[in-house]
């Protein structure tokens, strides 16, 4: 058993690894990371993760329900401290799964992933008590800096690879339980010539606005849609969303993202932006940020090719959440988020692609997918990708008697 | 030091599953779970009432964004309930997240802004600086003067100012047994990530008084503290009622000055500006008002 092995079984078992081992797996950790780009290309089958925050016992229920490291192909969107009591071990545990097994674990940084965030919100104060001096958070700042700003999801299918029951070829979404039990299935809409209002078809998108944007004609739908088994546009994963200095995924690549998360700026936006009900961009009532309406999502996947965008950065009741006619996902995968939301969490998992067209190998450079043969669409066409076959494994919190705490009860006190 | 707990043998099964997704308007929590979330104490002549559940679906914060016409917090407890009633009369006071967040300012008429907002604007490039659009302007730090929905009973009489009324914090300060105590939260924002506002519940009950404590904490990283507190107190033997409200605001910067003269270090000043109770005393007092009620019978 090698040492990082055995630093990957104790932390596991949720057992901080001495500070001289994390010295060394952050270093690696940054090796490793320094050479990828600031959009990292992952082929399907893949388990796209959302916000974890230091739930470390929830991680652990994550990987039982969607499968263990390294069967399971994972990216995790960051915000992997903060807020929970294991921020470290959580943080520490993924990085050496990424050291350990780097073509099976993605991680890309969320907007907690930074020294001034974490000094405030648990991850510094964390590593204080559990080390006696701030080297440790030092340690993973410097990772931090590493981490990749997004993923791009190739091969992903649009049919759904088989689960625990059959699944037939028409259903688009499917929701499952943490035993695998299947929830609810929502079957692909056909596209219906001369009709501008496609079925509902988000599950709980609260009403995407807007009609979804078939393709024009039937003519064009054997072109368009892609028929069944064939691989769909690609997947975007990023943090918090889009930024309106971000027009094309090759800009995000010229970001020099080598830095501690400035307060502005494309690099900035990526991380902390959200989606909202509005026409185009607006500013936060915050006085810093930006917020995106569905038109914006609908060009930037259509002018790069994308059927969907997956992020996190939000708390959902359902663990997922899609809007603006399914071209963005939000993902969330800290179940009973702070130990009393009682909220479930969720991971995304998309298949692959299995007709031999949706092979991609795997790169951790800078490809220029443009350049992939599928050309960037040109803006007359209204061309609308079908988006991949989704399945949403739906979990609750890890049981209170794995965790080795008791639960969070209210202490009667005699408050004034 | 490190955690100690024990290596993780196979979690078992939570034997709850959940089925919530099939319709966003699927009626949850249905009246019975509302019920067995609901802890009961009945002491004297009043009757409280504590609901705790999970965060709202996407269902009812939509009702709700509508109903209020601001976004809600992304921590919205819009089932959570305290109630208390006099039950001979009917007469009730009581604390839900619609009643607070409705008293929140929906125009955003002093507006906060997040402590880096100058630099921000400042450094926008051009590109971005003809998005002006300020979406839906309103007071997201949700700060309220919520100080409870009242509800008048048969006897037609409500809370009102008086003077002489004070809550007896001697008596409060006594070691009585505790009856029931409960804890309920109503929301809860992390202002993405520039502090926190948290609207939270306490109540204990003993055996001649009680206290109920509803205090919004809002912290704006750079910015500013705020603890506006509505404390009601029970007299059960002269059955009495009188309802407290203190509104207190301290600037973010005199505050820290404050803390760092009591001679606490830096990473000891992050934890103070954490808790409440800690900075509560701290604070200026900006507004105070009694008012309460004695029931004839």
């Amino acid at each position: 058993m090698s040492d990082l092995d055995r630093a990957i079984a104790q932390l596991r078992s949720c057992r901080p690894i001495p500070e001289s081992q994390v010295r060394e797996i952050c270093h690696k950790a940054r090796e490793l990371l320094i050479e990828e780009g600031n959009v990292v290309t992952v082929a399907a089958p893949v388990t796209i993760c959302g916000d974890i925050h230091g739930q470390f016992h929830d991680l652990m229920e994550l990987f039982r329900v969607g499968g263990d490291v390294p069967d399971t192909n994972y990216l995790f969107m960051g915000d992997f401290v903060d807020r929970g009591f294991y921020s470290l071990e959580t943080f520490l545990l993924l990085l050496c799964l990424k050291v350990r097994y780097p073509d099976r674990m993605t991680l890309i940084r969320g907007n907690h992933e930074s020294r001034q965030i974490t000094t405030v919100y648990g991850f510094y104060d964390e590593c204080i008590r559990k080390y006696g001096s701030a080297n440790v958070w030092r340690y993973c700042c410097d990772v931090f800096d590493y981490l990749a700003l997004g993923a791009i999801v190739l091969g992903a299918s649009n049919t759904l690879s088989t689960g625990t029951e059959p699944v037939d070829e028409d259903t688009e979404i499917e929701v499952c339980d943490q035993s695998g039990t299947v929830m609810s299935r929502f079957p692909r809409p056909m596209p219906r010539p001369n009709s501008a209002e496609g079925p509902a078809r988000s599950p709980n998108g609260g009403g995407g606005s807007g009609d979804r944007t078939g393709p024009p004609g039937s003519g064009a739908s054997g072109a368009s849609g892609g028929s069944i088994g064939n691989p769909t546009g690609a997947v975007l994963c990023v943090h918090g969303g889009l930024s309106p200095l971000i027009d094309t995924v090759d800009k995000i690549r010229l970001i020099d993202r080598k830095q501690e998360v400035p307060h502005e700026g494309a690099m900035c936006d990526l991380l902390w932006s959200d989606p909202d009900e509005i026409d185009g961009w607006g500013l936060s009532p915050r006085g810093a940020g930006f917020l995106f309406g569905a038109d914006i999502v609908k060009i930037f996947n259509h002018r790069n090719d994308l059927s969907l965008i997956a992020r996190a950065h939000q708390l959902v009741m359902e663990g997922f959440k899609e809007m603006f006619d399914a071209s963005i996902v939000t993902v969330w995968s800290a179940p009973n988020y702070c130990y009393r939301c009682g909220n479930v969490a969720a991971v995304l998992e998309l298949s692959e692609d299995e007709s031999g067209t949706g092979l991609f190998a795997r790169s951790n450079g800078d490809v220029g997918r443009s350049d992939g043969g599928r050309g960037v669409m040109m803006e007359g066409e209204t061309f609308v990708r079908n988006g991949p076959a989704r399945r949403y494994r739906v979990f609750q919190a890890a049981p209170q008697d794995s965790r080795g705490m008791p639960a969070k009860k209210p202490v009667a006190d005699y408050f004034l | 030091m490190a955690s100690s707990s024990e290596p993780l043998g196979p979690p078992p099964r939570p034997a709850a599953t959940t089925n919530h997704v099939t319709s966003t308007n699927e009626p949850f929590p249905n009246p019975k779970e509302l019920d067995a979330a609901t802890k009961v104490h009945t002491q004297g002549a009043f009757q409280i009432e504590a609901r705790k559940l999970p965060i709202s679906k996407a269902g009812p914060i939509d009702e709700l964004n509508e109903k209020l016409g601001i976004p809600v917090p992304e921590m919205i407890f819009g089932d959570n309930l305290i109630k208390i009633t006099h039950k001979p009369s009917n007469w009730s006071i009581s604390f839900d997240a619609f009643g607070a967040l409705n008293r929140v300012d929906k125009e955003g008429k002093k507006l906060l802004k997040v402590s880096y907002a100058k630099d921000w604007e400042r450094t926008r490039e051009d590109t971005t600086t003809k998005i002006k659009n300020i979406v839906k302007p309103y007071d997201w730090s949700y700060t309220t003067d919520y100080s409870g929905t009242e509800s008048e009973g048969s006897s037609g009489q409500r809370l009102a100012p008086g003077i002489g009324h004070y809550i007896p914090l001697a008596l409060l300060q006594r070691r009585d047994p505790m009856l029931f105590f409960e804890e309920v939260i109503l929301y809860e924002s992390e202002l993405d990530d520039n502090g926190i506002s948290i609207y939270s519940c306490k109540v204990r009950v003993h055996e001649r008084r009680m206290l109920l404590l509803c205090r919004l904490f809002m912290r704006l990283d750079g910015v500013v503290v705020r603890i506006n507190d509505t404390r009601v107190y029970v007299d059960f033997d002269q059955n009495q009622v009188i309802r407290e409200y203190t509104a207190k605001e301290e600037l973010f910067q005199s505050l820290k000055r404050k803390l760092v003269m009591s001679g606490r270090l830096p990473d000891d000043v992050t934890i103070a500006l954490r808790d409440p109770n800690i900075l509560d005393p701290l604070l200026t007092v900006k507004k105070q008002m009694t008012d309460a009620v004695k029931f004839r019978e």
